[in-house]
């Protein structure tokens, strides 16, 4: 099946259009990241770092201690992602394959919680970890980021579209609620459960309002946290410097998906979200 | 499945980790708790453009060289009112740190709501031998700024600020005007309309945070006040008469500039606007970055009248509740406001020292100062300096919010200035009553 | 549809497994969501200001005052506003394009969907004041090059409407790619054979795109769909703190950034607490809507 290229050409103008506004900040933000402020500042156009400097990672590195900060978040992210996937899939798969009393009214009720602004959970969220002596720890940022009800959401949503009868087949046989999760309906929903959980990583990687009112000491910053440290209302934001920080920023779930990509790609591409 | 395999793994790797992490700070807690020293917090909002840095060597130092205490710094972002949400959720959880920085726009709030101990207190419990440090090193005005509205002495101030006028002198001799920069309010207003008109840039832009703190200053300066008695009066003939100054530049003339503070700052440093109206606090970034010949002059006067200039910035207060920890609150901060420690604060911050006598002293600023001319308009202006405005009771952020709202109606153009000033006066009152 | 009713059939008996399998989400949930809800309702009958030793009780005044306060409005209206603008660049744009790079060139597609995607993972906060210092409109790049052609830019973040229109499209940054992927994987996994062959037969695009691709993969869309709300805003609240913070006179304000304005700048913690409420209520109700309605035409293909 050939496209005829009159029509084919405007819209690659179109793809390369979108990918020009998309990426040009990011180039901009790398590129910036390697001047001094003071050119940044002065010639706003050129972003091309001609004698490209340090200047500014070494300002982050010699105040902060990057590589804790930087598994810090990764400690973070990961515990986050995976328990957050873990418990949705087991609340999903009870939501989707059991009867049982309150379903609908449960349901309905964890789901709501989507729209409940987390300016309304931050105070006795806060109360709730310093009584459990969480304060100024991991634990302390991770917990509260658990309860998140889209994954049941978007996992219930796809498992949904399981026909029942291999459900049915499966219980014929014998096989226990375990296996069948795992040998049936995991490997049916994987795209979901891949996606949700890169969206979980993102989410957590970048959070900051909430490690900003539970980390304290310095080393227990996540990168975020460091990340506001160069932004002053007052004093004004060192642009580069905060650049730079960004640069480190998007690197490990840049890598992550550029590592991860053909596999993502692939697993949404076998069956889509359903 | 090798994929998930693979992910697997390096999560495992990762939880690892996390728990090596763990129990390592656990381990480096217990080891500091054990030599006994009395270990209290201090809260800033310093980040690192803001004399961050400063607060580090200062703690570092202050450790260094004591013996029953340690200090542990926890910077808050978003400034002084995101220093006041976690201080709130601190308190609510029954515990507080033992210094924190108040926002002066915050003073009525902190005093009204928080438990605090005023330092004069401390001393006399426990420090017969500093029962004269406040008197003998602050100027009555300035610590006159620490004083909520009953009178009291909440905190001792810290960080002060005050607004100068930044100019770009190459765009003003280019637009053929007096290279030293307006001395009046109006006097800016006719060279802002010069330097559009000559170079095509724009003249002035004044700072546009969430406060009014710039504003304070231009009305007060002309003799109108934000408060009189518990009352809001900012709408009175001469307050309406400066703040018009300010939007016929904006909406009327168009020579002024009206933008989110970050963005203002930014086209002050890259040549786009000839003068900028904000705070000493800036001086870093202007003086660092700006490639024009920059100078910083003193706040602008209306023709005739003295200026009033709120201070800007913090006090610090003592919020400790056990006396050990207030005892060591007050160790840390008597070592923060020694001449030396002064002196470094304002080099790494910009903010004018409260003290009377770090300016000449030679352990203070005198290199200091010779070297960095912006910051002399800002000391040399002191005897201007009054309070910053905070609405009394408990809907005095409420207050204060409107006299933004209207703000944005004004400059954008939507309202006229007596109008919107009359009407938000009687709205404020209202709450206030 | 035959997976809408699923399990009665067969697993009634086990109620206390599926107990047992919600658990870990109800006691994370209980401590850390219902828990300070319940506290929000309570706190909604309240005037406080969350530090104060004594709460006064109220009644329903705050809800009163909410309900009389033209702001609340004014913000119920830009989250409209938002969800539509969001919706329209997230949900609708991405869906044709990914229809159009499957289906139309196909060439080039994994260069770039990998392009789009970039965007996604970098926070908000970043993307916020990368924005400010672009999009300045005096010296920014952009004001720059709209210079060159004799354009002024518009003061955007100080006029009602482009202000919400700026913002959307900052937050879309992030959103778009992540949704674009996800929309192209589920068009391409579509049968292939039913495509070719509406082609051969000449059927204009634009009827595939509606009558095969559209109902297809539906349940994606519907996905995207919620995801685009509900996170689009709480995305947007970020770009309105680091900017606008609400203004010009709450012109960019939306309803979750209002509740955070009145608890955390204001400390109207009783007001804030009834305007939560009724925002939830007000997305519970599109919730069950679209429960009802929407979710019963969705084609699941098996």
């Amino acid at each position: 099946m050939k496209t005829n290229r009159s029509v084919s050409i405007p819209w690659h103008m179109i793809f390369i259009g979108i990918i020009i506004i998309l990426t040009f900040p990011i180039i901009f933000a790398v590129g910036i990241s390697f001047k001094p402020l003071e050119d940044a500042y002065n010639n706003a156009l050129n972003f091309i770092p001609t004698q490209p400097t340090l200047e500014n990672y070494e300002t982050f590195f010699n105040s902060l201690n990057v590589v804790k900060i930087v598994s810090n978040t990764f400690i973070i992210a990961t515990t986050v992602t995976l328990f957050k996937v873990f418990t949705s899939f087991l609340a999903a798969y009870a939501f989707v394959f059991f009867d049982f009393k309150g379903k609908n009214m449960l349901y309905f009720l964890l789901i709501s919680t989507i729209f409940i602004p987390f300016s309304v959970t931050m105070i006795p969220n806060y109360l709730m970890i310093s009584d459990l002596g969480l304060a100024d720890s991991v634990w302390g940022v991770i917990l509260p980021q658990l309860a998140d009800a889209v994954g049941i959401l978007l996992l219930r949503q796809s498992m949904k579209t399981i026909p029942i009868s291999l459900i049915e087949v499966a219980r014929l046989d014998n096989l226990g609620h375990p296996r069948i999760m795992k040998n049936i309906v995991l490997p049916l929903v994987k795209p979901a459960v891949t996606s949700t959980g890169i969206w979980f990583f993102i989410l957590s990687w970048n959070e900051y309002v909430w490690p900003v009112l539970i980390l304290k000491t310095v080393d227990h910053y996540t990168l975020p946290l460091a990340l506001q440290m160069y932004i002053s209302s007052e004093g004004g934001t060192n642009f580069t410097v905060a650049m730079a920080v960004a640069v480190i920023t998007m690197i490990i779930p840049l890598t992550l998906y550029l590592l991860f990509q053909k596999y993502i790609i692939g697993t949404f591409a076998s069956s889509g979200i359903k | 499945m090798k994929g998930y395999l693979k992910l697997f793994s390096l999560l495992a790797l990762m939880l690892m980790l996390a728990a090596c992490g763990k129990s390592g700070s656990t381990t480096s807690n217990n080891s500091a708790a054990s030599d006994e020293k009395t270990v209290i917090e201090y809260w800033h909002v310093n980040a690192e453009t803001q004399g961050g840095k400063t607060v580090e060597e200062l703690v570092k130092a202050f450790n260094e060289q004591s013996k029953t205490t340690k200090v542990v710094a926890k910077y808050n972002p978003d400034m002084y009112k995101g220093l006041m949400q976690n201080l709130q959720a601190e308190a609510a959880s029954g515990k507080s740190p033992a210094v924190v920085q108040v926002g002066w726009s915050f003073l009525d709030y902190f005093s009204n709501n928080f438990s605090y101990i005023s330092p004069q207190e401390v001393i006399d419990q426990h420090f017969p031998d500093d029962r004269t440090f406040l008197k003998d090193h602050f100027l009555d005005n300035v610590l006159e700024l620490a004083q909520n509205s009953e009178g009291i002495q909440v905190g001792i101030p810290y960080s002060l600020s005050t607004p100068v006028l930044y100019i770009n002198k190459d765009l003003l001799k280019e637009a053929g005007l007096d290279e030293n920069g307006p001395k009046t309010w109006q006097e800016v207003k006719e060279f802002s309309k010069k330097i559009k008109e000559k170079t095509g840039k724009h003249g002035f832009y004044m700072q546009e945070p969430a406060d009014n703190w710039a504003t304070q200053a231009l009305l007060e300066s002309n003799g109108a006040r934000m408060l009189s008695g518990k009352k809001a009066a900012f709408a009175s003939k001469e307050g309406i008469e400066a703040y018009q100054l300010l939007a016929d530049m904006i909406v009327k003339d168009k020579t002024a500039l009206h933008l989110p503070w970050d963005q203002g700052v930014q086209s002050f440093i890259d040549g786009n606007v000839a003068m900028a109206y904000t705070t000493i606090a800036r001086r870093s970034q202007i003086q660092d970055n700006a490639k024009f010949n920059a100078a910083a002059i003193k706040s602008p006067a209306w023709e005739g009248k003295n200026v009033r200039l709120p201070a800007g910035g913090a006090m610090l207060a003592i919020t400790a509740q056990e006396e050990k920890q207030q005892k060591a609150a007050w160790e840390f901060m008597k070592y923060l406001y020694s001449v030396e420690s002064m002196a470094k604060w304002t080099e790494g911050t910009g903010y004018v020292p409260p003290r009377k006598d770090v300016a000449e002293d030679e352990n203070g600023l005198k290199d200091f100062l010779a070297e960095n001319e912006m910051m002399k308009a800002a000391i040399e202006q002191m005897d201007g300096v009054v309070s910053w405005t905070s609405f009394p009771g408990d809907a005095g952020l409420e207050a204060e919010q409107k006299l933004l709202d209207i703000r944005d109606e004004i400059l954008g153009g939507k309202t006229s200035v007596e109008e919107g000033l009359k009407t938000t006066e009687k709205e404020i009152n209202k709450l206030l009553k | 549809m035959q997976a809408a009713k699923p399990a009665k059939i067969k697993f009634t008996a086990d109620h206390w497994k599926a107990y047992g399998l919600l658990i870990p989400s109800l006691i994370i949930f209980i401590l850390f969501m219902f828990w300070p809800f319940m506290y929000t309702i309570y706190l909604s009958f309240f005037d406080w200001n969350m530090v104060k030793p004594t709460k006064e009780f109220v009644g329903l005044q705050n809800y009163k005052e909410v309900l009389t306060d033209p702001t609340t409005y004014k913000v119920f209206g830009n989250t409209l506003l938002y969800i539509g603008l969001l919706l329209i660049i997230n949900l609708i744009i991405p869906y044709i394009l990914a229809f159009v790079l499957d289906i139309v060139l196909k060439r080039f597609n994994h260069l770039y969907k990998g392009a789009i995607f970039l965007p996604s993972v970098i926070s908000l906060v970043v993307g916020s004041i990368l924005f400010t210092w672009l999009l300045n409109p005096v010296s920014g790049p952009a004001a720059i090059i709209l210079g060159w052609f004799g354009i002024d830019m518009p003061i955007w973040s100080k006029l009602d409407g482009w202000v919400i229109v700026v913002l959307s499209l900052i937050t879309s940054w992030k959103v778009f790619g992540y949704n674009f992927i996800v929309l192209y994987a589920s068009v391409n996994g579509i049968s292939r054979e039913v495509i070719e062959a509406a082609r051969l037969d000449g059927v204009p695009l634009w009827k595939i795109f509606f009558h095969l691709v559209l109902p297809m993969s539906s349940a994606t869309g519907i996905y995207v769909f919620i995801i685009t709300i509900v996170q689009g805003l709480q995305y947007v609240f970020t770009p309105i703190k680091v900017i606008t913070q609400g203004g010009p006179n709450y012109a960019s304000s939306n309803a979750i950034y209002h509740a955070y304005h009145e608890a955390f700048v204001l400390y109207r913690t009783g007001h804030s607490a009834a305007l939560s409420i009724l925002t939830m209520a007000i997305f519970i109700l599109l919730l069950i809507l679209e429960f009802k309605f929407v979710e019963r035409g969705i084609h699941y293909e098996n």
